[in-house]
């Protein structure tokens, strides 16, 4: 009977399939920076669009627009504060510079429900939420291919 | 037994000193405390002030709700935030009698400029200010009444294009303030000296004559204006398109009468065929008065004649370019 290897090509696969998906870095990371402009509508309680979403690097102008009474933005994370008054449009900008998920939630009192007036900004995408997916999908292949059948094993 | 004669003075002296210290500390302070809402909810209370000429009017003002200002208006008194949780305050002293209207300087929904109050200023003073009516008063103008320019330009008239034309640059110089550009046009279209020009170079001329007779800094102080009180509803572009002008166009049911209590859409200030119809003097009567079943509201106690002046100049930039 032949010794068998101890490290199966087939494993080699696996583990440079696993480091592939763990290293290379995001296509969508990669893109050159733009100029993105958003228009976001404030309004008891909340905002149009609550979540908006950029890429790394972007010049970011936000219009804060105001309908009914003064609110406010203040950017988690960025520590940007504007306030906009109905009839008088503020506006932010910013380089997103930093990745990640943050809030950002109106300034200035603006009601019964002011606290829960919340919106999100996404700065590039989710990469270790997406990466940990793409390892759990490779887990999943790999188990089943180990489990497959005596027969179909040559 | 006297340890308890002891806490029973105590108690008393407690129940009824303590209530009595509070009630004095309240009556003897002249600061009033005003709270703020939205129209909606109340508006200012207290909402009717008196004081005397020369008699310092000590506040502390909060807000109940969403963030208000507060001002006095035709006055230089500066306006101060009002907002909730917190204590703002101020001092107003007048030196002339009369009954001074305070308001809110921040946007606090459709009906913010509802929010108003009065003080009542009593006393005497050497001085005498004559007062002199606005010029719709005195010549009698129907503010109501529609007013379409016949006549428009083909694109929007120019001053700098106007003042490059050699006709007669001093002739329009002293404006008509019950005069509309469309009228203005017809006298200049049938006058020799400018009947070489054609219609737009007419149009160019008038413009040059609004934008020479002011000047940047009344047009930035009609911005501000602008800005803080009309462009809510007449829209930051003067298009009447602003955030609350939604919630003014009620379209009335059909067969249903106007019984002056709607509101209706703010006017467009681009619409030429409108606005090139309207004189300085009607400008200023619908300022004063309002719009008297429109939603419009009344700005005739709360700005100065020089600061509807800077707005109504700052208005014709919106229908003459630079």
């Amino acid at each position: 009977m032949m010794a068998r290897s101890r490290l199966s090509p087939h494993w080699i696969v696996l583990g440079l399939l696993a480091l592939a998906i763990v290293v290379v870095p995001n296509p969508i990371a990669l893109a050159a920076p733009v100029e993105q402009h958003f228009r976001i509508e404030a309004s008891a309680f909340q905002y149009t669009p609550e979540a908006i979403h950029v890429n790394p690097g972007d010049h970011v102008t936000l219009d804060l627009v105001s309908t009914d009474v003064v609110h406010g933005l203040y950017l988690d994370g960025y520590d940007l504060n504007v306030t906009a008054d109905p009839g008088q449009t503020a506006t932010l900008f910013f380089t997103a510079d930093r990745a990640g998920s943050f809030r950002f939630r109106c300034s200035v009192t603006c009601g019964a429900l002011h606290p829960f007036m919340i919106g999100k900004l996404n700065v590039g995408s989710n990469d270790l939420f997406w990466r940990a997916i793409g390892l759990g999908a490779l887990a999943v292949v790999a188990g089943v291919w180990v489990m497959r059948p005596k027969g179909d094993r040559q | 037994m006297k340890a308890e004669r002891f806490a029973l003075l105590f108690v008393i002296v407690l129940v009824i000193g303590v209530p009595l210290v509070a009630v004095l500390a309240r009556s003897t302070s002249d600061t009033i405390e005003m709270h703020a809402q939205m129209a909606d909810n109340g508006g200012w209370t207290p909402s009717n002030l008196t004081t005397q000429v020369g008699q310092p009017l000590h506040l502390r003002l909060t807000s109940d709700d969403v963030v208000h200002g507060f001002a006095v208006g035709q006055s230089i008194i500066p306006p101060v935030d009002v907002l909730p949780g917190q204590w703002t305050t101020t001092t107003l002293v007048f030196d002339q009698p009369g009954k001074y209207t305070f308001y809110c300087t921040r946007w606090c929904g459709p009906n913010h400029w509802r929010m108003r109050g009065t003080i009542e200023v009593t006393g005497t003073t050497s001085e005498t200010i004559t007062t002199t009516p606005p010029l719709y008063v005195t010549l009698n103008l129907d503010l109501d009444a529609p007013h379409p320019s016949e006549v428009v330009p083909d694109e929007k008239p120019s001053a700098i294009r106007g003042a490059a034309l050699s006709v007669k640059r001093d002739r329009a110089a002293e404006l008509d303030r019950t005069q509309s550009p469309a009228q203005l046009w017809q006298a200049l279209k049938a006058a020799p000296e400018t009947a070489a020009l054609t219609d737009q170079q007419i149009w160019d001329l008038i413009a040059w004559t609004y934008r020479s007779r002011t000047t940047p800094e009344r047009l930035a102080e009609g911005r501000q204006l602008y800005q803080q009180n009309c462009a809510a509803c007449h829209g930051e572009t003067g298009q009447g398109d602003g955030v609350i002008a939604p919630s003014l166009m009620k379209t009335p049911m059909p067969g249903m009468t106007m019984t002056g209590h709607e509101t209706v859409a703010p006017i467009n200030f681009m619409d030429a065929k409108n606005m090139l119809g309207a004189s300085d003097a009607i400008l200023e009567g619908k300022i004063i008065r309002g719009g008297m079943g429109t939603g419009m509201p009344y700005w005739g106690p709360i700005f100065t004649p020089a600061q509807i002046q800077a707005l109504i100049d700052y208005l014709w930039t919106f229908q003459f370019g630079q």
